[in-house]
């Protein structure tokens, strides 16, 4: 306790008479340090939490009703949504048919029969438009030409990864259809069965479940596909609070819907590669963040060594005076983690008075998502905690080098 | 008459082998309670090699030191450290100041290591820095003090804690000779006034001549004793 008492008045005395400039380049450094730890990783998992968000917000929503494990569709889907209608908690709900299918552009201007053909194979979504509006505004993709229309018929919205104009950005990886525009004529064949359909416009997203998709009105869906007892094979539902959508959710299944559908909270029936991209990227940034930690304890080690070593004759008179060499290394350790802590804290405001703010606004455009800053509040603070204690380390062991010196050989500056 | 320090053969060697050098070379030597005696040399002499075995800041290589009853040389880093604590105080030629604490402070800092409140210790502080005639520049930083203010400083520091045997090291060496002369009173004065046994080494012979006995040393070894005047009864501190 003595040895507490005399540290602090030494430690906080050297802090308050230490060069101001030489004090605010150590604390800038870990100001640096601690953006380094939480910003690095954040906007890597920012990355991967824009995608996620934007799966959310265009794709699969709050809670998701998917076939069960021993059925091919969702039962009963009319009376499943006569349910989610009644349901107050949601918001909207979008009911999708999907199949697979071969697409064909250009078949009109092809001369040589032998030739190869401009087909693709492509997902066909069929949606009642209104809903699916209501439950993603997918219509705000549209890069060419417009969004279905609920009142017209024969019309076909392309994702705009099965076109060679858009997807030869992402190289050679996808099947596409080339010269594709609005307007067009294309058509689209499932075994023996063929149907024109009139590009009405095309899809571009960063979510691929959109731009890797071909959507037509359900009733053609049905029609052409030969869906007639009307039971789908994907419901998305978006709740008034998605951080409670459990509540719904449990809320669906006690209704007995898990009779009909498999429900899954977003969480729950997300792409797990998402998850899995999310931990590498934050395992990535806190590689990064620890490279980081060691510049700053390694900054921290030298600035304290040099500083207790131009202080040794000062430490061997303090010893030889009585003072016990804990004390001498308490306010080392004290002044280590004053850098420490109040450079954590500008990196602390700078991160949520400005920069998460910032990079909401202006997200870093990626061609899978639009890059955020994550910030967890409690990774924040474990990040902080781990920094704080290696400062701390870094500034007790230089002390602890210094202190452990014969007091007389300090006394006398001798080697 | 009471012996406060009584060293027998002290020995203290550096190097081994070919290359050790003994620059204390058996010393007896026993100073009594309220005394105040002063160690001169030459350069080389040993005597600040010898201060430094009786004031516990080292440990001789053979001999033993006995100081208020205790075998110091038996005293592990800790227990050296508490026992300087308690019953030592000392003066460094250059003073030795913590620069970043204030006058106040720095003769605060013992003895808040010895256990006492804040506040008692800063009356303490204050009353020592007073009695040293520095009345009032308790808040002054060391660097804002002349070389003659920061010994006296450094005094007040030692003898705050009322230590059993206050140590100086040519406490006038980077002093000019009237501010060093007034060190040497203050410190005479101490001796006179209160019986604080105190042990000196110095260069000059005028600032020994208020001293009981004048210790020469030469090569190690005590040459001489000389005494200068009786150490009076009425001298003996009250610890």
């Amino acid at each position: 306790m003595r040895s507490l008492r005399i540290g602090l008045l030494l430690g906080l005395r050297q802090i308050q008479r230490a060069n101001l400039w030489t004090t605010g380049l150590i604390i800038f450094v870990m100001m640096l340090t601690f953006l380094n730890l939480i910003a690095v990783s954040g906007i890597l998992v920012g990355l991967i939490a824009g995608a996620e968000t934007a799966v959310r917000e265009k794709s699969l929503g709050d809670i998701i009703l998917s076939p069960r494990d021993d059925e091919d569709h969702i039962l009963e889907t009319e009376a499943v949504e006569r349910q989610l209608a009644a349901f107050p908690e949601i918001t909207a709900y979008s009911v999708r048919y999907r199949a697979g299918g071969e697409l064909e552009a250009n078949y009109m201007e092809r001369r040589d029969l032998r030739g190869e053909r401009d087909v693709a194979s492509v997902n066909v979504t069929g949606i009642d438009i209104n809903r699916e509006l209501a439950m993603t505004n997918i219509d705000k993709e549209i890069v060419a030409g417009e969004f279905l229309d609920p009142r017209e018929e024969g019309y076909i919205v392309l994702g705009a990864l099965y076109t060679e104009e858009y997807a030869s950005n992402f190289g050679d990886i996808f099947e596409t259809v080339s010269g594709v525009q609005p307007g067009d004529q294309v058509r689209l064949t499932v075994g023996d069965i063929s149907k024109e359909f009139t590009v009405k416009g095309i899809l571009q997203s960063k979510v691929d479940e959109v731009s890797l998709n071909t959507y037509l009105p359900e009733r053609e869906f049905r029609r052409f596909f030969g869906r007639i007892d009307r039971n789908a094979d994907q419901i998305v539902i978006r709740v008034v609070r998605p951080d409670e959508n459990t509540v719904v959710k449990n809320a669906l299944v006690s209704l007995g819907l898990e009779g009909q559908a498999k429900v899954q909270t977003y969480e729950e029936g997300k792409p797990k590669f998402i998850t899995d991209i999310k931990n590498t990227m934050n395992l990535l940034g806190t590689f990064i963040g620890s490279i980081g930690i060691v510049v700053a304890s390694i900054t921290i080690f030298i600035i304290i060594f040099i500083n207790a070593l131009s202080r040794q004759r000062q430490i061997g008179i303090l010893k030889g005076i009585g003072i016990d060499r804990r004390a001498i290394e308490i306010a080392y350790v004290i002044q280590a983690g004053f850098y420490a802590l109040l450079g954590s804290a500008l990196g602390a405001l700078l991160t949520y008075g400005f920069l998460l703010g910032y990079f909401e606004r202006n997200p870093i455009p990626f061609p899978f998502s639009d890059g955020i800053l994550v910030a967890d509040p409690t990774e924040t603070f474990i990040r902080f905690i781990v920094l704080f204690v290696i400062t701390l380390v870094a500034g007790f062991l230089p002390a602890w080098l210094i202190v452990r010196k014969n007091t007389l050989n300090s006394i006398l500056g001798r080697k | 008459m009471t012996s406060l320090i009584k060293a027998i053969n002290v020995e203290r060697s550096f190097g081994s082998g070919e290359l050790e050098t003994k620059v204390l070379k058996g010393v007896t030597l026993e100073v009594q309670r309220g005394e105040f005696i002063a160690i001169m040399g030459k350069s080389g002499a040993g005597k600040s090699t010898l201060m430094y075995q009786l004031s516990v800041l080292d440990e001789p290589t053979a001999g033993t030191i006995i100081i208020d009853g205790i075998d110091t040389v038996a005293l592990d880093e800790v227990e050296a450290t508490t026992f300087r604590l308690n019953t030592l105080g000392y003066v460094f030629q250059d003073y030795a100041l913590v620069p970043d604490l204030s006058a106040e402070e720095n003769v605060m800092i013992p003895l808040l290591m010895r256990g006492e409140t804040w506040e008692a210790a800063r009356t303490t502080a204050r009353a020592a820095i007073d009695a040293v005639g520095l009345r009032g520049k308790y808040p002054n930083l060391p660097a804002q003090l002349s070389g003659g203010e920061q010994q006296r400083v450094a005094i007040a520091r030692a003898i705050a804690g009322k230590p059993k045997i206050l140590f100086a090291d040519e406490p006038t060496a980077n002093l000019d000779s009237i501010s060093g002369r007034a060190i040497i009173e203050l410190i005479g004065d101490l001796n006179r006034s209160v019986g604080q046994t105190v042990v000196m080494v110095t260069h000059e012979r005028e600032y020994a001549m208020g001293c009981h006995r004048i210790i020469h040393m030469e090569d190690g070894q005590i040459v001489g004793i000389e005494e200068l005047r009786t150490l009076e009864p009425t001298n003996i501190q009250p610890h």
